[in-house]
């Protein structure tokens, strides 16, 4: 045993020149392939984690602040407006009553109202109501601008028009209602916040103001949205 | 005054120093090395240590983030059904119907004096009608208004004639086709 320490320490004083160098160089190149070089690409790789937790937490926080400054209410009122003018299912006795006003607006007295069949188009689905009214020929422009100034949303898809009728002009209209169904995804916790634009803004005033004047009429055919106020509960 | 210097010492015993002092060079700089290479893991390490802690408490703040964001989720709906409305109902309002508009023009084109029995307006804004017209004055306004570009605000494509009659007391009664551009 001693034998081989006096050896050993005998080898190692021969070539210490070298071994030690050796020994040297191995530790740090341990040192750098075990902890160093993986530690410094951790570090690197988590920083950029830690920049998009960064900013993901501040992209959460203003969405926060911006949903916080909604009110719940003027919310589901505006929404209300907007579902009231295009709803998510078929209205028939609002869009019934809607008309008669409309066409009791213009100066005309309803002959028919016939509801017809449902299409569908892109995002938006429709049925046809064939109405046929009887009135001056002079107030046309007028039952046509009140229907397509109409709080809820139509399209006047076929007009036609006859003088025969002693009582005055015999109008027929044909009119797509449009309705569509409610969006099924409301977004993830990430998706961006949409604001409301100033145009926006103008046609939920129009929708409102449109909703109340035509509520306000005395042969009120109230125009009341159909569902659920609020569809998320 | 030349200084002469003599070594005594056997020539194994100077290069053995020789050695020696290489080696303490060697020593040395491997003792550094080392030094620099355990400053250097510590470093990392820290820095680590560091990193993880910022980003617990990063993570921490975004999982409130995400909480509050969960507990508005209603007002997010509300806000997404509310802006998906909006752009189809303006989308709808955008694109205003071609028939009401073909009405509209037929109204201006036709004279005051034309007799319009009856009018049919079609899903492509295709128009057709049945009128009676005084005088041959009258029925070529009428034909100008509906042909020329300038008076139909360039929103005609064709004009037919299906059916011209004359009658006794020197009335028109004519039926006309209109198809829009």
């Amino acid at each position: 045993m001693t034998m081989n320490k006096s050896n050993l320490v005998k080898f190692y004083s021969t070539y210490k020149l070298y071994i030690f160098p050796t020994v040297v160089g191995l530790s740090a190149l341990f040192l750098i392939l075990f902890v160093i070089y993986p530690q410094a690409v951790k570090l690197v790789t988590n920083q950029k984690k830690e920049g998009e937790l960064v900013n993901k937490s501040e992209f959460l926080e203003s969405k926060v602040l911006a949903l916080e400054s909604y009110d719940g209410e003027d919310l589901s009122r505006k929404l209300e407006y907007t579902l009231s003018a295009f709803p998510e299912e078929k209205d028939f006795g609002n869009v019934i009553g809607l008309l008669q006003q409309l066409a009791g607006q213009s100066g005309f007295n309803v002959s028919s109202i016939a509801l017809g069949a449902s299409s569908s188009k892109a995002k938006q689905e429709s049925y046809e109501v064939k109405l046929e009214v009887t009135g001056a020929k002079a107030l046309i422009q007028t039952l046509l601008s009140n229907l397509e100034n109409s709080p809820r949303l139509i399209q006047v898809g076929g007009i036609e028009i006859s003088s025969s009728s002693s009582q005055g002009t015999d109008v027929s209209l044909t009119i797509s209602v449009l309705y569509s169904p409610i969006l099924t995804n409301f977004g993830s916790i990430d998706s961006p916040l949409p604001q409301l634009s100033q145009q926006e803004e103008e046609l939920i005033s129009r929708l409102s103001r449109e909703t109340s004047i035509v509520s306000g009429l005395p042969t009120n055919a109230a125009l009341t949205p159909r569902g659920k106020v609020n569809p998320f509960e | 005054m030349v200084k002469i210097s003599i070594n005594l010492l056997p020539k194994e015993f100077a290069l053995e120093e020789i050695k020696k002092a290489r080696f303490y060079k060697i020593q040395a700089a491997g003792v550094a090395i080392i030094l620099i290479m355990i400053f250097l893991a510590s470093l990392t390490m820290a820095l680590r240590i560091l990193q993880s802690q910022n980003i617990t408490r990063v993570q921490a703040r975004l999982s409130a983030a995400e909480q509050q964001v969960n507990n508005l989720k209603d007002t997010q709906a509300s806000l997404l059904l509310l802006k998906n409305r909006l752009s189809l109902i303006d989308q709808v309002l955008n694109s205003p119907s071609k028939e009401v508009l073909m009405y509209k023009l037929m109204d201006k084109l036709i004279p005051a004096q034309v007799i319009v029995n009856s009018v049919t307006i079609g899903k492509a804004g295709e128009v057709k009608f049945t009128a009676v017209v005084p005088d041959g004055q009258v029925l070529e306004n009428l034909l100008v208004n509906l042909t020329t570009n300038e008076k139909n605000d360039n929103k005609i494509a064709q004009v037919s004639i299906e059916t011209l009659n004359r009658s006794r007391g020197g009335l028109y009664r004519v039926n006309i086709k209109v198809k829009p551009k």
